[in-house]
């Protein structure tokens, strides 16, 4: 888990980082699109950039591909400098020999899908029959053989997404960028795609960067993710690191629904291991600390999937709360409830086949390891 | 070999290429334009050349100057008016209305435009000349007094003028009609008011930026048109400043500094009006304009579907049908004088303007030209707006600015200019048809940049940065995916083009020289100096002769395209 610590060191494993991003700055006119990023992407690693829309990811992604001028900063391919504003660095986005996959696919109406999937070879001069080999293998990949010689105009959604993706990764390039591929895909094609995704990134084992708001998709096809927002890297970890140990409100809340719980520091309580935030209205809640240190006040962030309803008052544990339920929301895969407790409310997200109605009296638990300590965050100044 | 690969690389790269185009485009538009304004400033001795004194005398009185003004202030406004009032009606009807025949008067809209204002102003004069006019022949056979209708006059220009801009207000005005997202007027429905309170509140406000914007265009165009107001002003002695420009310049001694300063003044108000009628687009558009193409729910009339009917099909007899088939028949009469009828038919006007060696040439030429200018027009406008619109070379913004500039500026003005610009060029252009080359490639960047680029702006940004991600090179990219994409927005702008130039005036009967004639000039020439029978007929092969090009072009072009699709 240790990884999603290397936020502020971001070249402290350079020694097998293919994609190096430093201090990145993208800046249009007076608007500031990113404001000093620096992560590093592993050899073969599939790295995502997540986050709401104006965070910044796909202008980081664009920058890395060369289609969008930085301000300031440095980026690294392979050992080489592709852009870097001390050394007065720009390769243009055509040599810098990576790949991208377009949000509109870009498929170019005017071409055949094998002409479509073939530009890439042509443009490097190789022979027609090797075209031909490599184009076929690569529509089979994709299992697109049968269209070859379809015109591009005529294809379904998904259809030219496989093609934009066959496109993108025939001529072996070093690097494959996805500025959101799958967002114009409906909710069931998405799924399967995601999947083949995956398994394709495994197959033809190149290093990736994937842009996506989709929290789903990230954490489904990710070695690690990149939480932007506003700019500026809210938080870089795996998939299981980010999801259950965000660093802060935003990443909590972002990355799948969280309550947020602030209380006092009562060292006093904490036992095996845990640590206890006494709130305002008096409750003890314990939690972990997930090795971060915590000052005289500290927020836990609890999932709202990890908070459990029922009737009868579990056996002694921490934790475990009577409640009156406020709200149900049937939304087929769980039921959304709005519970009382002090003098707010909690969301909690249950799947249980015997639902609570509105008003009757529950109790409100939750395991102390699923509390999870948010890092200090500076005061907003 | 590696120096010689350089070379090529550095010549055929898109900084050179870009900084080359973008720069031979300010010399085209700023040098005639630095001239233009140096013959305004210049006090001395009009004949010298670079001025020996400077000073703003021209600018000041000159005792016909009020008069003039006002005429063009006059015949402008009342043009602009009526132009817009068709161009509204005409863009309601067809655009909101079921009235029978949508579609094909839609296609039918473009014919007054296809008339052009000197087709429409030679007709009017055969129609509704006080004396001879067909029309006030009729009034007098049917015992009325002297006449009834007199187009020599201010009314008279405005009006040929008005029926040929009204079928360019109805692009305008239609396109914003149609771009309005019709769920706005359903939702006020929807809410409870009426037909007419969701005229008055919702779909007025909205195309009002669209016809405020027209109307300006209109405007600016009308202040600097030429060829009606010389077909039918000059018999009159009826001057607006264009012509006055004209008559100073063709007169002798000829008074460049004069005509140069009314030509700036024209300039300097047109350019303001153009300025305005851009910003009232890109403020007024938010609201109306998504981008999406609607086909709004039209509004069902009743009975008063075939009043519009008549209405469309009015305006396109009075704008297109009348004006050519009275030029037929004035063609085919040996004095165009009477009514139609048995005697007088004859083909001696066509047999005289075809053996006519200067009408001879002039076509050709003209041809020539139209040729020339559409086909390097489009590759030279085509990477220009590539450029304004795509590319990232710092500058861009200012190209922009730059070869629109020639809107604002009436191309009687503009070839004045170049007459001075090109007199002092190192090599002698002058009187030979590069000198008009340059002078349409000039004053028609707007026209061949509008058609390319709004083809160009539909392309989504990411095609061509596909291509660049698979590794292909600026002209590669161009090559393969740009250009192949742009083809329709080509062949429009080729098309237009070369029946702009084919047709052109203004600019055409400044730069004409002896041995360098276009078929436009000559056709005013025949009318003023020769007979009005053998112009009709002059007029009529120039309608007959571009018309025949297209069609050649039209079915080269299809041939061309299903081998080449293969």
């Amino acid at each position: 888990m240790s990884d999603g610590l290397t936020v502020t060191k971001p070249t402290a494993d350079a020694g097998n980082a293919h994609i190096e991003v430093k201090d990145l700055v993208v800046q249009y006119g007076h608007v500031m699109a990113v404001r000093g990023v620096s992560f590093a992407v592993r050899l073969g690693e599939q790295l995502t950039l997540l986050g709401p829309s104006g965070c910044g990811k796909t202008t980081t992604l664009r920058a890395i591909a060369g289609l969008e001028p930085p301000t300031s900063g440095e980026i690294v391919i392979g050992g080489t400098p592709v852009f870097s504003s001390v050394k007065r660095i720009s390769v243009p986005a055509e040599r810098r020999g990576l790949s991208m996959v377009f949000q509109s696919y870009a498929i170019w109406p005017h071409m055949t899908v094998f002409d479509n999937v073939a530009y890439g070879l042509r443009v490097r001069r190789m022979g027609g029959r090797e075209i031909a080999e490599k184009v076929g293998s690569a529509l089979d990949m994709v299992q697109m053989g049968d269209f070859a010689q379809r015109s591009a105009s005529k294809l379904s959604g998904g259809q030219q997404q496989r093609v934009a993706l066959a496109r993108a990764f025939v001529f072996s390039p070093s690097v494959l960028l996805f500025d959101e591929p799958l967002s114009n895909l409906d909710a069931k094609l998405r799924a399967e795609m995601r999947i083949e995704l995956r398994e394709l990134q495994h197959r033809v084992g190149i290093t990736s960067v994937y842009v996506t708001h989709d929290l789903e998709e990230a954490l489904a096809i990710s070695d690690r993710i990149v939480v932007m927002r506003d700019g500026v890297i809210a938080q870089i970890g795996s998939p299981f690191e980010i999801y259950n140990y965000p660093r802060n409100a935003f990443v909590a809340d972002f990355v799948g629904s969280a309550n947020l719980i602030r209380g006092r520091h009562r060292p006093e309580c904490g036992r095996d291991g845990l640590i206890a935030l006494e709130t305002a209205g008096g409750t003890l809640v314990y939690g972990t600390a997930h090795g971060r240190p915590i000052g005289a006040e500290g927020v836990f962030s609890v999932r709202t999937i990890h908070l459990g309803l029922s009737r009868e008052a579990p056996p002694a544990q921490a934790n475990v709360w009577p409640v009156r339920v406020r709200r149900s929301v049937f939304q087929g895969d769980f039921t959304q409830y709005q519970v009382d407790w002090e003098d707010r409310q909690l969301v909690v997200r249950c799947t249980a086949a015997d639902p609570l109605a509105e008003g009757e009296q529950a109790y409100l638990t939750v395991d102390p390891r699923r509390c999870v300590l948010l890092e200090a965050e500076p005061a907003p100044a | 070999m590696t120096w010689l690969r350089w070379f090529w690389s550095v010549l055929a790269g898109q900084r050179f290429v870009s900084l080359l185009v973008g720069g031979l485009s300010a010399i085209l538009v700023l040098y005639p334009i630095f001239y233009l304004i140096q013959a305004a400033l210049n006090v001395g001795d009009p004949q010298a050349r670079p001025p020996q004194e400077y000073g703003l005398a021209n600018f000041g009185w000159v005792s016909e100057y009020p008069v003039i003004l006002w005429n063009t202030v006059v015949v402008a406004v009342l043009a602009t008016i009526l132009a817009v009032a068709i161009g509204f009606i005409m863009g309601w009807i067809l655009s909101r209305t079921n009235v029978p025949g949508r579609a094909v008067f839609e296609q039918l809209m473009a014919l007054p435009y296809y008339v052009t204002p000197l087709m429409g102003a030679l007709a009017w004069s055969f129609l509704g000349a006080p004396r001879s006019g067909f029309i006030n022949q009729v009034w007098r056979a049917l015992g009325g007094a002297e006449y009834l209708i007199d187009i020599n006059t201010a009314s008279g220009i405005a009006w040929v003028m008005a029926l040929f801009e009204g079928s360019v207000a109805f692009v305008m005005i239609g396109a914003v009609m149609k771009s309005m997202d019709p769920s706005l007027e359903e939702a006020s429905q929807v809410l409870g008011a009426g037909r007419t309170r969701t005229m008055l509140r919702i779909t007025l406000p909205l195309v009002i930026p669209g016809v405020l914007g027209a109307t300006i265009f209109v405007f600016a165009e009308m202040l600097g048109s030429f060829s009606a107001a010389l077909v039918l002003g000059l018999p009159a002695r009826f001057y607006v400043i264009t012509t006055a420009m004209y008559q100073l310049l063709a007169q002798y001694p000829p008074r460049f500094p004069l005509a140069a300063a009314m030509g700036v003044s024209l300039f300097v108000v047109m350019f303001a009006m153009v300025f305005l009628y851009r910003r009232i687009v890109t403020a007024g558009s938010y609201a109306t304009i998504t981008g999406k193409a609607f086909r709004p729910r039209p509004m069902h009339v009743g009975g008063l579907r075939w009043v519009l009917f008549g209405v469309c099909a009015g305006y396109l007899f009075v704008a297109a049908i009348l004006p050519f088939l009275t030029v037929a028949y004035a063609s085919l009469q040996k004095l165009a004088t009477g009514l139609p009828g048995l005697h007088g038919w004859t083909l001696d006007n066509y047999r005289m303007a075809v053996s006519l060696d200067a009408v001879r040439s002039a076509m050709w030429n003209s041809l020539l030209l139209g040729l020339g200018t559409a086909t390097i027009g489009v590759l030279f406008m085509g990477l220009l707006s590539w450029i304004i619109y795509r590319s990232r070379i710092p500058g861009s913004g200012i190209i922009e600015y730059i070869v629109m500039f020639p809107q604002a500026v009436p191309r009687l003005v503009f070839a004045f200019g170049m007459l001075w610009a090109w007199l002092s060029f190192p090599f002698s252009i002058y009187g030979t048809l590069w000198l008009l080359l340059i002078a349409y490639l000039t004053v028609f960047l707007p026209l061949g940049i509008r058609t390319i680029s709004s083809v160009l702006l539909q392309i989504d940004k990411s095609l061509e940065e596909s291509a660049q991600m698979c590794g292909a090179s600026w002209g590669y990219r161009l090559r393969t995916v740009t250009l192949p994409l742009l083809r329709p927005g080509v062949i429009a702008a080729w098309l237009l083009l070369f029946v702009a130039s084919v047709r052109e005036l203004g600019a055409s009967i400044l730069l004409t020289g002896p041995n360098a004639k276009a078929i436009t000039p000559a056709i005013v020439e025949a009318w003023f100096s020769i007979s009005t029978e053998l112009t009709a007929a002059m007029a009529l092969i120039q309608t007959l002769a571009v018309a025949l090009a297209l069609a050649l072009l039209f079915t080269f072009a299809r041939r061309a395209s299903q081998y080449g699709g293969e």
